[in-house]
């Protein structure tokens, strides 16, 4: 462990650690762009400059090892003369227009100009034009001019999606970043180039010129888009959800995650959600108020089931959350004695997937988590049993918790069709579905609550735990299981059970949702 | 010829088997394979009518088992490889300090005007281009010009219009 002293302060480091990290370690700031925790050494951008006692030159941090007793400084004069230049050179041919720049407000190259800028540059040179607009792929774009060669991007496709599509082409101030022959930037992983590009360079084609990231608040959760669980952050504001980008974790995702996750916003948003409790009967649907529908209905299945135990089923995705399969099981099969409970797999041929990064064939979050409480209950019937059964007409009472993310769910409308020989069905689900309504002669519609706007846990396919706090409530009327569940058996009526998670939110959205009217006229590809 | 090269943009390209030995050879030379990069980009600009095409980078991606990207890098960044197709007599005239002192610029220029070609253009019946090009390494004998594998040295407009309407005759045939 040899120690070191950084900026007058000790350090103590493992063998092997770089200063650069030791800075990190010790809490210090110091300037760097090419160098990124999660990819190898480049040494490109020649800002981390330290002064070691003892040695003539300077030396750049990411790419010297910490050595015994070594005496380290970022904040000497030399030091920092070195970074104001090297900085200056970097804005030779960078434009200097951040107030258009999609990075502003998160750019390493505005925030070290900040702190390390010359503010009066002496450059007379002409800055070299290039391509603003470079259509890398079906979702990345490049502005040339704004790139500063760090090389990141081009790591990371060598070294962690490993499919090389990226290089750096021509030399000296005619360097660009691209693809050989037009070949686009095209992999599951691509989107991460975007998220450690340290300039407004790489850009996300679903995000550019739709925020000002300032104006965003990030909100910590977890992607529910497949049974990896990767970290995340979602970034919202007051109209609804715009993006998502990885949080390090290194036990599940490390600094990544895949494009196909970074889509799980768009679900959670008001637009694409179930909005009212509804009961469609003979064609004719009826909006109801949680408090006024639940306690019946509540009363209706739990005579049901006490009745026939046959004529109830109750359908779980691997959607929800260990505490919602518990509340509901409790309720259901423990103290009502229903027996016919059954698990709704999407994509049976896929499950065991896994493509040797991040994304799993188990497009659910907590499939994991569902067959523990299966397991714990003893429920062993299968799907062939349920398709059985209600071929036999023996169900007539059918309650599913359905998909959140409709998306992942290819099967819903051949499942619905089998669903059809009930006579209600009680269809819980996050997102909307055209010909739900029709199903039976009776159907119940329960908007729930998505994995961003409530709590609870979620086990991944390793079995890891992650818990999960309510970042906004978006849609109003929507339920967690839990909160369905406290409704079923809730004898008082117009009880408060419905904001069990809404004292935790901290932000309610606006209404209406609206288009950004810049996006469309910002630019073209 | 011209068009022919260019027809043959997007076609598939082979090395000769003689080709393919080299690229093995030059694989097994070095330490790193990425050094064999640059040999084997020569090899196939010499066997593709004198320039790299993407169908070369592809093909060397292949046989080389190195990413078509990182062969296009070692492409681009050298001047020597010539990333469009070039006439059959490529004339490169050296314009750096040595070649520039003794009127290797005017030289590019007349030689320029004289076959009304812009510097790297492709003449129309497909024979010349006209590259004006960086030190060469034969500054004693300033101005120089290099037309395909070989030096003409020593050179004075009616020197190097004598040389190249010889060769012109000599493959035109």
């Amino acid at each position: 462990m040899p120690k070191c002293k950084i900026n007058g302060k000790e350090v103590d480091v493992p063998q092997g650690t770089t200063i650069i990290e030791a800075f990190k370690a010790s809490g210090q700031e110091i300037a760097h762009y090419c160098w990124h925790p999660g990819l190898s050494v480049a040494g490109v951008c020649r800002l981390c400059m330290v002064q070691i006692e003892g040695q003539p030159k300077l030396q750049i941090a990411c790419n010297t090892e910490v050595k015994e007793g070594m005496v380290i400084n970022n904040n000497s004069e030399t030091v920092k003369d070195t970074v104001r230049w090297g900085l200056d050179f970097h804005l030779i041919n960078h434009p200097l227009d951040c107030p258009i720049c999609d990075q502003a407000g998160e750019c390493g190259l505005q925030e070290q100009y900040m702190q390390f800028g010359k503010y009066d540059p002496e450059m007379a040179e002409h800055k070299v034009k290039k391509c603003k607009v470079v259509d890398l792929g079906p979702t990345v774009v490049l502005d040339s001019e704004r790139c500063i060669l760090c090389s990141r991007c081009v790591r990371f496709t060598d070294e962690v999606s490993k499919t090389h599509e990226l290089g750096i082409f021509e030399r000296g101030d005619r360097s660009e970043i691209g693809t050989f022959d037009g070949k686009p930037l095209n992999n599951k992983y691509s989107l991460n180039t975007v998220d450690i590009c340290p300039v407004g360079a790489l850009t996300s084609k679903d995000f550019r010129f739709r925020q000002r990231v300032w104006y965003l608040k990030e909100h910590n959760t977890i992607c529910t888009g497949c049974s990896t669980g990767c970290n995340v952050k979602v970034y919202y504001n007051e109209e609804g959800c715009w993006r998502v980008k990885p949080r390090y974790n290194p036990d599940i995702n490390g600094y990544w995650m895949c494009d196909e996750g970074r889509d799980i916003y768009k679900f959670i948003n008001k637009k694409n959600r179930l909005q009212e409790i509804t009961m469609t009967e003979k064609g004719v649907s009826k909006v109801f108020q949680a408090e006024e529908l639940l306690p019946q209905l509540g009363l209706e299945l739990k005579n049901a089931v006490q009745k026939n135990p046959e004529s109830v089923a109750l359908i779980l995705t691997g959607q929800y959350s260990c505490e919602e399969y518990q509340s509901l099981l409790n309720l259901m099969v423990k103290s009502w004695g229903l027996k016919n409970v059954f698990h709704w797999v999407n994509h049976p041929e896929s499950m065991e997937q896994f493509d040797g990064l991040l994304l799993r064939g188990d497009k659910n979050p907590n499939t994991k988590g569902l067959l523990n409480e299966l397991d714990l209950l003893s429920l062993t019937q299968t799907w062939k049993d349920l398709e059985e059964k209600l071929h036999r007409n023996l169900i007539k009472h059918l309650i599913v918790a359905g998909p959140e993310n409709l998306a992942t769910f290819s099967d819903v409308k051949e499942k619905l069709k089998l669903f059809s020989s009930a006579n209600k069905l009680i269809w819980l689900s996050a997102g909307i579905f055209e010909g739900v309504s029709s199903v039976c002669s009776q159907v119940v519609q329960i908007p729930t609550k998505t994995f961003f706007e409530k709590e609870g846990s979620y086990i991944n396919h390793k079995g890891m735990k992650q818990r999960v706090t309510p970042g906004v409530e978006i849609v109003k009327s929507a339920l967690s299981l839990c909160e369905f569940v406290e409704g079923l058996h809730h004898d008082n009526k117009g009880a408060h059970f419905q904001d069990m998670d809404s004292a935790l939110v901290d932000t309610k959205l606006k209404e209406p949702l609206k288009e950004n009217f810049f996006t469309a006229t910002r630019g073209s590809l | 010829m011209a068009e022919a090269n260019i027809q043959n943009k997007n076609n598939l390209f082979q090395l000769s088997p003689e080709g393919k030995e080299f690229v093995q050879g030059e694989l097994s030379r070095y330490e790193n394979k990425y050094s064999a990069i640059i040999p084997c980009l020569y090899r196939c600009q010499k066997e593709n009518q004198g320039w790299v095409s993407p169908a070369c980078i592809r093909y060397l991606s292949q046989i080389m088992e190195i990413p078509e990207a990182h062969i296009w890098e070692v492409a681009k960044f050298y001047t020597m490889f010539n990333k469009e197709p070039v006439g059959r007599l490529h004339i490169q005239v050296c314009c750096n300090i040595s070649c520039a002192l003794n009127g290797g610029r005017e030289l590019a220029d007349h030689l320029c005007q004289t076959y009304s070609l812009n510097a790297g253009e492709v003449s129309s019946d497909g024979m010349l281009t006209i590259s004006r090009v960086e030190c060469l390494g034969s500054c004693g004998t300033a101005p120089m010009m290099q037309i395909n594998e070989s030096y003409h040295e020593n050179l004075n407009p009616e020197k190097a219009e004598q040389i190249i309407n010889e060769l012109r005759a000599k493959y035109g045939s």
